[in-house]
């Protein structure tokens, strides 16, 4: 995932307007693909993307550099990720009706019934690192993790996510 | 090899990750022999390929509605409260560190000052009443910079509406250097918060030859005012690291005054009762002074085109006062808005740093001490002893009147395995680093140095790429030569750096061929000469011929081709320093029209004549021409400079080029 230019990121913490647009522009795609993924529900995806930014535009100011510019944007995304899907957990807890989730038709489902049916230990580092490419590096920073921990994670979610799409197929194929 | 080892060192693998040449071989041995783990290695890369074929995601544009949020956002902040009677703080100005003086206290002052200066060595100017140009002011900080090698300073901080809560706070600064890599910065902060909960501001930025440290509190959400302290430890620190500078314009300023460019001398003065001279410059221009809003800590943000006023003693050339004034504009007034601040006045300062004390006496020993801890982080950049140096361009004890100082060995950025050598000289403030590498195999200049970079000619032959100072890096220069890549950043001026390149007596050759092309969207851009360039297009080149804003100089030209149609780009850039100011785009193309409008914001402009379209997010201006889309555009750069440029545009001709 590519580093805002260092100019355009100085004047959107400088409050210019036209520089946090362009932050938008350029990661727009990256949170709602994450959210997608994280949510498997567009809409809520949708809405994950703008509170995102928002919550980005509000802490612009306390971003030191300290990891990448994306690593710290996907952080806020994923908690606004578990924000959401807590809220809705809520809602159906009171309101006792399940909402369907609108999948996402364009994911494969086989692929998206696997990713559902592992723990969000394995799916979050393989979504970070398989389907958005980041580094080791950049999912540590981005769940808070030790390198070491994430590595591990993600061979783990290697075996847990083939052996749920193999499944997945089987089933599929009777 | 077991299996769980196996499969985990695979999964490393598959992401990327480097295996030692041991570790492959056994897990490649046992892969060949086990059956599960093959098996492991066919259901991830099946699993790589079902995400991957995946077709990509449609994305909708929320562009739109999350502007519409932030803007909302930066509307439904609490309006500024007006002043009212608080119980901690006065609501004027409030009491400073040292109570206001009368003027025979303030003569004590001066005196305390003035006793402290040891004036005098090669950069010492007499103080007269002859009237002084800005160039004395700059070749006299340049001076005073290469002559300084121990400084000590106290300084007082006073900076208003930090939060509504805390209108002023009060912070003192302390500094101390030695020459040429040791320097410590401290903060401490004297403000009475509303509660125990908030963090004092207290920062202490220590950089020692290869360590480097920080301590202060962490970043936190705003609104928050009780934020953990943190401390942050860099080992194996590179020599004159870009990434853990030393803060020297906080000493002798000449980081932010060399050039000149939008910086005004504003006269000769007395401040705390010492001749000194007055500049201004825009706060974006003057980031350099004021390191200790960048490295940590909370602190109340500051406008780009706020105004600094800098004292320099006349004599010393030391900062003995700097403040910051709000700029007035409505610009700055929804600025205001947007982070919650009150209405602030154009006269009255935001920041106010005043020296108590400036000495240049060796700071004690132990003032730059930096303790082990359990987290250091490591800039990897590996000692060599300076008579250990293989034979490279750098010589051994001196460079151009600087002396030999620390070498390292070092990664070359983004690179696994390739290696540079650099090798830095330093003299006071000063500094060069020279690096070397033979590994470099990318296509396009070595070191931090764009491919639109000048083209500069290297006296004593050749030619070399130049970049100006920014914020973070030094004036630089990538060399290519027949025997490898050489890399030459120093704080000096460009011409200064110039010579140096010359007293290291490398043969500089062109960029080759590979290195001029790149990938421009579905197209390729290649850089050129003017001279090619006008025999390669069909349309006239128009080039400015006198409207560049101060400073600015033809980098580079390149032609940009996408099947038949072709375009050009002409990049404008600063010579000395881009703090604050973007290189400037000319890009030119057949086109019968403008395309529809990119942008919701845009406004109709006349220029030269013609109905063009001004972009403000994108600073850019763009009209047709006889039959010739141009299009200026650059950062930081306001329309009435960029119409500037556009009224002087001429067609070059290619007797305009290297003639005199």
């Amino acid at each position: 995932m590519q580093d805002p230019d260092p100019r355009t990121l100085a004047r959107a913490r400088d409050g210019d307007p036209g520089a946090f647009e362009d932050l938008v522009r350029l990661y727009q795609a990256d949170v709602y693909r994450f959210a997608c993924y994280l949510t498997r529900d567009r809409t809520l995806a949708e809405d994950i993307t703008q509170e995102a930014f928002l919550r980005a535009f509000r802490f612009l100011g306390t971003f030191r550099g300290e990891s990448r510019f994306s690593s710290w944007l996907l952080r806020i995304t994923r908690n606004c990720g578990m924000d959401a899907l807590r809220a809705r957990q809520r809602g159906m807890e009171d309101r006792h009706t399940v909402p369907a989730p609108a999948a996402d038709p364009t994911v494969r489902a086989e692929l998206d019934h696997a990713l559902g049916s592992v723990t969000d230990e394995h799916r979050e580092p393989f979504l970070l690192i398989e389907v958005l490419g980041l580094s080791y590096q950049e999912a540590a920073d981005i769940l808070q993790l030790k390198v070491g921990t994430v590595k591990s994670r993600m061979h783990r979610a290697r075996i847990a996510l083939s052996r749920a799409l193999i499944d997945e197929e089987e089933t599929g194929e009777l | 090899m077991n299996c769980r080892r196996a499969q985990a060192a695979l999964s490393e693998r598959m992401d990327g990750e480097h295996l030692s040449s041991r570790l492959a071989g056994a897990v490649d041995t046992h892969l060949a022999r086990c059956s599960r783990c093959s098996a492991f290695v066919r259901d991830a890369e099946r699993l790589r390929a079902a995400v991957r074929i995946t077709p990509a995601m449609a994305v909708p544009d929320l562009v739109e509605p999350i502007m519409a949020a932030v803007a909302r956002e930066a509307h439904a902040r609490p309006a500024p409260e007006r002043p009212r009677l608080a119980p901690v703080r006065t609501l004027r100005r409030p009491p400073p560190l040292l109570p206001r003086l009368g003027p025979a206290a303030a003569g004590l002052l001066a005196g305390a000052v003035v006793g402290s200066f040891l004036v005098g060595g090669p950069w010492h100017r007499p103080v007269g009443e002859a009237p002084i140009a800005l160039a004395d002011v700059t070749r006299g900080v340049v001076a005073a910079a290469s002559g300084l090698d121990a400084y000590r300073a106290r300084f007082s901080v006073v900076e208003r509406n930090f939060d509504p809560r805390v209108r002023f706070r009060e912070l003192t600064l302390n500094v101390w250097f030695r020459a040429p890599e040791r320097f410590r910065m401290d903060v401490s902060d004297h403000t009475s918060y509303p509660s125990r909960d908030w963090t004092p501001n207290d920062l202490s930025l220590v950089v020692n030859r290869s360590r480097w440290s920080l301590d202060g509190p962490t970043a936190c959400p705003a609104g928050i005012h009780s934020c953990p302290e943190a401390r942050t430890v860099v080992l194996n620190r590179a020599p004159f690291s870009s990434a853990t500078p030393v803060q020297t314009d906080l000493m002798v300023p000449f980081g932010t005054i060399a050039g000149g460019q939008r910086i005004r001398l504003l006269g000769q003065t007395r401040v705390l009762g010492r001749p000194a001279v007055e500049l201004e410059l825009p706060f974006q221009r003057a980031t350099p002074l004021f390191p200790f809003l960048r490295v940590g800590g909370q602190w109340r943000p500051f406008f780009a085109a706020d105004r600094v006023v800098l004292s320099l003693d006349a004599a010393t050339w030391f900062p003995l006062r700097f403040e910051v004034f709000p700029s007035p504009s409505e610009a700055r007034d929804q600025w205001e808005l947007r982070f919650g601040l009150p209405d602030e006045a154009s006269d009255e300062p935001v920041l106010t740093v005043d020296a108590l004390e400036v000495a240049t006496r060796v700071p004690p020993a132990g003032t730059f001490a930096i303790p082990a801890t359990g987290h250091a982080q490591d800039e990897a950049a590996h000692p060599v002893a300076l008579d250990e140096l293989p034979k490279g361009f750098a010589g051994p004890d001196q460079l151009d009147g600087l002396d030999a100082y620390r070498a390292a060995r070092t990664h070359v950025a983004e690179r696994a395995g390739a290696e540079q050598t650099v090798v830095t000289y330093a003299q006071g403030l000063t500094w060069v680093k020279v690096a070397e590498t033979h590994d470099w195999e990318r296509n396009e200049p070595y070191g931090s140095v764009d491919r639109h970079a000048e083209e500069v000619e290297v006296p004593g032959g050749g030619v070399a790429y130049y970049e100006p100072a920014s914020e973070d890096l030094g004036r630089r220069l990538a060399i290519h030569t027949e025997e490898g890549e050489l890399y030459v950043e120093t704080n000096l001026s460009r011409e200064r750096l110039l010579e140096i390149v010359a007293a290291l007596g490398v043969e500089a050759a062109p960029l080759p061929e590979a290195w001029r092309v790149r990938k421009a969207g579905d197209g390729v851009a290649v850089r050129v000469s003017l001279e090619e360039a006008l025999g390669e297009v069909d349309f006239p080149i128009l080039l400015p011929a006198d409207g560049l804003p101060a400073g600015y100089v033809l980098a580079s030209i390149e032609v940009v081709r996408l099947g038949r149609q072709s375009g050009l780009n002409a990049y404008f850039s600063q010579r000395d320093t881009e703090l604050g100011a973007q290189p400037i785009r000319l890009h030119l193309e057949a086109a019968g029209e403008l395309s529809p409008a990119p942008a919701a914001k845009q406004s109709a402009v006349e220029v030269r004549g013609r109905e063009g379209r001004w972009i403000p997010d994108r600073s850019q201006l763009e009209w047709i021409e006889d039959g010739v889309y141009v299009s200026l555009d650059a950062e930081g750069i306001p329309l009435e400079e960029l119409l500037l440029v556009a009224v002087s545009l001429a067609p070059a001709g290619v007797q305009q080029e290297g003639t005199p």
